[in-house]
């Protein structure tokens, strides 16, 4: 259906088309059709690549119907758009996810301030939401403006929702489409919820130099009333600290989080500690170190109550997403709620955050003097006593270990006094607890590793928000040139396959390779879980700019946005191109010209699918960890066969370049060695200038020796002219040119898709 | 293939002082310095690397020591104008390599090398001299041979660095005299069109890029060196604005490359046919009309300007290849040059500048003129800057 001129005007009003900042450009509030074409024309470069995780449809009581081979299920749908839809289906939970996080934490704070409530993100911020322009058209002004982004999402959601029903959307190319949609309105909530807390909250903006704070499990001090926030919506953990400080009890009671609340928590008061990513929820919570724990939403494991109650703390629910069966009690007094806690370890829903917040301190202060027993960490004789009946000849603990691990040689070795193995094992848990499910004599696997685990304290940088106008205009010209190589945002969940530092090694590798390094959520606390010989972490060794060489945590997951955000900048502060309602300009220009590639080394929730399918439709490669096949697609082009023509913007012709670059949108990489080149490979862009391209190669040549060995094989796809031959390896490079009959190919500076495939974008608009 | 590995990445790359295993040059030592010679083709012997005095293996740990870097080397096309371009290589491609930096150049220079590097064979100057000849000749096939001589005997550091200054101080007088009247082609830069389609850059004498990392003679190097690069020859022509400062076939040039979007270039106003901007400015010239004069901020000022938008917004009204009277992205090194802004009235129109690029103006402001252009220490808006500039007797 198309919009007519009723929703037309609509949108004109909500988006406030009258407002001369920029003229409107040819897709206000896209609808589920309007960037049709420009995914396809993505979709015939990049074809999709499925591995079903499941061969069955079981989604209407046709079914369940067998997909194999050629089999079409009753409704008439194939594997591939099952898988198709499957995708569609978990970025929604995604976005969704998101989105309700924005709507709950903006509605709070227009109960709080207003929605008149200014948006004001700091002298070096004037591009305050590039995404929502970009997108929507609307230039936000304040928290109201931000509800409207939240409402633009929610309604195209209900009709991508409706598209995923038996027997509506029959195309795999059309429910890619759709997730593109439903990833892009992610990254649209994702900045309006960001800026909410950040004006809300008076979070970190405009200074890159945030504090240092602690992570890790031994930062806490449990002699002290410990609170611990599990989750990703700040708003009671923000509460608590209000509470503490309004009571001056802020120095008498540690409270500290896990997951991206901890993150946010770190941005609003310093004093605030991250225990660590996802995959250490369990671990913690089964010490028992907290007295009180707390839940809010998203990424939180739903066996806590059972957890908190085992370990003898107090455990409140305060989202509405995550109930637990509890009941709700924000409209019973304080003092009535708290003496169920402490009485009758009694577990709440309190929606209200300032009454939660009183009850959470109120019970970690009373509850501390009597858990100091608890609080006890398993000692190496307790844990070799527990482990006592394994024998290591089972093994239904490593069958169960999504990683493979050797749990049995561990325990094993633990049962026998040796823990340095279960250490080991430890640094590569994802946090799943399956092996202490599997074990049949019912060793408690996780808490036995309390023994074995290392209790150091790094420091990680509080997250720093949005990327500087000024940042942009420093090094928007050597990103768009290629002399700084590329801009990499580590992003995404603790799913790794192997050791929990890798994304320090990856990011310390790209970092000194004069990449501009970025981080987000659990990818930047693991990245902080690593010491060079003299002690420090990333975060100590490299400067927090925007820059190259530099590494950067944004913040929290809603704070992925503003990596996002930086590559618009790129083209509309810098180019100055128009952003307003001009996503295929803007997506276009990323594509061709910006040096930018996503990794979600520990792929695991459908949230971080949301985020690297929105980074895709906007030209922005990803690189998945293992984990991320789960996902159950790539998008893949077949190298040097697949289309890789462009309009030169300079003749208006159609030009192949012949070179495969960005060569994947989406793929997944085995090992830290082989994602390290392969992200270096995703930053080469058609617009390198030779120069440009040189470095990169450089980078590229360098890397492979390092990690892989000898020349990479595929030089002759990216070496264009003899001048991009990175001099320190020239001879070499031409040798091995010219034993595979290497040609050069053109090198074109306005590479621009636009013209290629049917769209409103008229060419001249790539060429201001 | 080397001791060390080599490559740009390690190009800023600092070492401590309890790092290095040696160092030479530095603020401790009185004589060092390093000089390029372009020679005749039979005056070279290529490849050949002479370390004159102890290397790094016979020198103490810690110790700092004095360093002269001799390089000659010749080619077909070479010219002596290029010796400072080469020059600038030395220490580019120093800083290639892992564990050893490089920093400032001429008489100045300061190279360490840390003990790591040692540790994995990095022992000998020799080594460095071949990854030097290597990359020089990877990369600049217009050089045809090359030699090194890396002298360390004290003695003999001093009486080369003596020879040395005399002529690092003839180029400055070649490069401080040089005028637009005195050579027949300026060079144009059109690398930024990558993101400023419509945007070329012309480059004279006096008149350094806005980036502000390409001069007259690096310009004149680049199209030596690669004919087919972003930077191309521009044949000066005549001067056909007198007052504006226009040259008809750098018009011709420009017109072309910018698609026709600009046919006239006065090559010294802000306020009439000025050059275009691509984003990459060092600082913007911008006008202010209350006080009929102009604004000057660079790059990495923090605030507001005078007339109270940040540099930020100024550039995105300076910037993307169009011609904006009233705004002119510059290198600051134009700051210095003797035809700055000349067509607008130079110096006299110039109201406010940030303190810092007043300090560096001061060099070519006469004293009684610079203590009447305002700072963001004097003055925090328009009307301030109003009633400074009455009282300097300016309005």
């Amino acid at each position: 259906m198309s919009k007519g001129k009723m929703r037309e005007e609509e949108i004109r009003r909500i988006i406030r088309a009258d407002d001369e900042w920029e003229p409107v450009g040819p897709t206000p509030m896209p609808n589920l059709t309007d960037l049709r074409n420009w995914d396809f024309r993505l979709l015939d470069t990049y074809e999709p690549f499925y591995a079903p995780f499941c061969d069955l449809c079981c989604l209407c009581t046709y079914g369940k119907c067998d997909l194999t081979g050629d089999k079409k299920g009753a409704c008439g749908i194939d594997i591939a758009a099952q898988q198709a839809r499957w995708i569609l289906i978990c970025s929604l939970m995604g976005t969704a996810a998101h989105g309700a996080h924005g709507r709950h934490m903006i509605e709070h704070l227009i109960e709080k301030f207003g929605e008149d409530f200014k948006i004001d993100l700091g002298s070096q911020v004037n591009v305050e939401a590039p995404i929502i322009r970009t997108v929507m058209g609307l230039k936000p002004e304040n928290l109201g403006d931000l509800r409207k982004a939240i409402e633009y999402v929610e309604r195209e959601m209900i009709h991508l929702v409706s598209a995923t029903h038996m027997g509506q959307e029959g195309s795999y190319r059309d429910f890619e489409s759709k997730a593109f949609h439903a990833g892009m309105l992610d990254h649209v909530a994702l900045e309006a919820a960001d800026i909410a807390q950040i004006v809300g909250y008076g979070l970190p903006t405009s200074i890159a130099d945030t504090a240092l704070v602690d992570l890790g499990w031994g930062a806490i001090d449990v002699k002290k009333p410990t609170i611990v926030v599990v989750g990703h919506n700040a708003v009671t953990a923000n509460a608590i600290v209000d509470y503490l400080r309004q009571h001056d009890l802020y120095d008498k009671v540690e409270v500290a989080g896990l997951c991206c609340t901890a993150l946010d928590m770190t941005r609003y008061d310093s004093g605030a500690k991250v225990i660590g990513p996802l995959s250490r929820q369990r671990f913690f919570l089964k010490a028992g170190l907290a007295d009180v724990v707390v839940t809010d939403e998203q990424c939180v494991v739903t066996d806590i109550p059972q957890m908190a109650s085992e370990a003898g703390a107090a455990m409140i629910a305060c989202s509405d997403k995550i109930c637990y069966g509890l009941q709700e009690a924000s409209a019973m007094a304080a003092d009535d709620i708290l003496k169920a806690v402490l009485e009758e370890q009694k577990q709440f829903l309190i929606l209200d955050s300032e009454k939660a917040a009183e009850v959470i301190v109120r019970a970690a202060l009373a509850l501390a003097p009597t858990r100091q027993e608890r609080k006890k960490i398993m000692t190496q004789e307790e844990a070799a006593l527990v482990s006592a009946k394994c024998r290591g000849t089972c093994e239904a603990c490593n069958r169960a270990c999504p990683n493979l691990l050797p749990v049995n040689v561990a325990i094993n070795q633990a049962r026998q006094g040796d823990f340095a193995k279960l250490g080991s094992v430890f640094l590569r848990c994802i946090g799943c607890a399956k092996c202490e499910e599997a074990c049949v004599n019912d060793i408690p696997i996780q808490k036995v590793m309390q023994a074995a685990a290392a209790s150091d304290t790094y420091k990680i940088r509080a997250g720093r928000g949005p990327i500087h106008d000024v940042e942009i205009r420093k090094v928007g010209s050597p990103i768009v040139l290629g002399t700084i190589p590329g801009v990499v945002l580590f992003a995404g969940c603790s799913n790794f396959p192997g050791d929990i530092d890798d994304v320090a090694w990856l990011a310390e590798e790209l970092a000194r390779r004069k990449y501009i390094v970025t981080l987000s959520g659990c990818a930047a606390m693991a990245a902080s879980m690593r010491k060079d010989e003299d002690g420090k972490t990333i975060y100590e060794k490299y400067i927090p700019e925007f820059d190259a060489g530099c590494i950067v945590n944004v913040g929290s997951c809603v704070s992925n946005a503003h990596v996002v955000g930086a590559a618009i900048k790129i083209a509309n502060i810098f180019a100055t191109l128009p952003n307003r309602a001009n996503f295929e300009l803007m997506a276009d220009y990323i594509l061709n010209r910006v040096g930018a590639c996503g990794v979600v080394w520990g792929p695991y929730s459908q949230k971080a699918l949301s985020i690297g399918t929105g980074a895709v439709r906007w030209g922005i490669p990803v690189v998945l960890g293992p984990h991320g096949s789960k996902y159950r697609r790539l998008f893949m082009s077949k190298k040097e066969a697949s289309d890789w023509n462009v309009i030169d913007g300079r003749t208006k012709q159609v030009v192949n370049t012949e070179e495969p670059t960005p060569e994947h949108m989406m793929l997944v990489t085995e090992t830290k060695e082989r994602a390290l080149v392969t992200i270096i490979k995703q930053c080469f862009r058609r617009n390198d200038t030779p120069p440009g391209r040189a470095i990169k190669l450089n980078s590229y040549i360098s890397a492979y020796k390092q990690v892989i060995g000898g020349l990479p094989d595929d030089l002759q796809n990216f070496v264009r002219t003899e001048k991009e031959i990175p001099i320190v390896y020239k001879r070499e490079v031409i040798a091995y040119l010219k034993e595979v009959g290497w040609k050069p190919k053109t090198v074109l500076s306005l590479p621009t898709l636009i013209g290629t495939y049917e769209t409103k974008v008229p060419i001249e608009a790539t060429i201001k | 293939m080397y001791a060390a590995d080599v490559g740009p990445q390690y190009e800023g790359e600092r070492i401590r002082k309890s790092d290095f295993h040696v160092e030479f040059g530095g603020p401790d030592v009185s004589h060092k310095g390093e000089l390029v010679t372009v020679k005749g083709l039979d005056e070279v012997e290529h490849d050949k690397i002479i370390v004159t005095g102890p290397d790094i293996k016979d020198l103490p740990e810690g110790s700092s020591n004095r360093i002269f870097i001799k390089v000659d080397v010749a080619g077909e096309v070479l010219e002596k104008d290029l010796e400072a371009v080469l020059e600038r290589r030395v220490h580019q491609y120093i800083n290639y390599i892992e564990g050893v930096f490089h920093m400032a150049q001429r008489y100045d220079i300061w190279i360490r090398i840390h003990k790591n590097a040692f540790k994995k064979g990095l022992n000998s100057l020799e080594e460095i001299g071949r990854i030097l000849i290597d990359l020089f000749t990877a990369e600049l096939p217009v050089i045809e041979k090359m030699s090194i001589e890396f002298v360390t005997d004290p003695a003999k550091v001093e009486e080369l660095l003596a020879e040395a200054i005399k002529v690092y101080k003839e180029r400055d007088a070649k490069v401080k005299g040089l005028r637009e009247e005195d050579v027949e082609e300026f060079y144009g830069c059109v690398l930024c069109q990558s993101f400023a389609p419509t945007h070329v850059c012309v480059i004279t004498p006096e008149r350094i890029s806005l980036c502000g990392a390409i001069n007259w003679f690096d310009g004149r190097a680049a199209t030596k060196v690669d004919p087919e690069g972003a930077q191309f020859a521009i044949p000066k022509g005549n001067l056909v604005d007198e007052e504006g400062i226009g040259y008809d076939t750098v018009n011709q040039v420009v017109t072309e490359r910018s698609m026709g979007e600009t046919t006239q270039f006065s090559l010294h106003s802000a306020l009439s046919f000025p050059h275009t901007s691509c984003g990459c400015f060092e600082a913007i010239v911008f006008y202010i009309p209350e006080v009929d004069g102009f604004g000057i901020v660079s790059r990495d000022f923090v605030g507001s300007t005078v007339i109270g938008d940040p540099f930020s917004t100024l550039a995105g009204m300076a910037s993307g290849g169009k011609q904006n009277e009233g705004y002119l992205g510059i290198g600051v090194q134009y700051l210095l040059s003797p035809k700055f802004l000349i067509a607008d009235g130079g110096y006299s129109r110039v109201a406010w500048m940030t303190s810092t690029l007043k300090e560096l103006a001061s060099e070519e402001v006469p004293e009684d003129l610079l203590a009447k252009i305002a700072t963001e220490k004097d003055v925090q808006n328009v009307d301030e800057l109003t009633e400074f500039m009455q009282n300097a007797g300016r309005l």
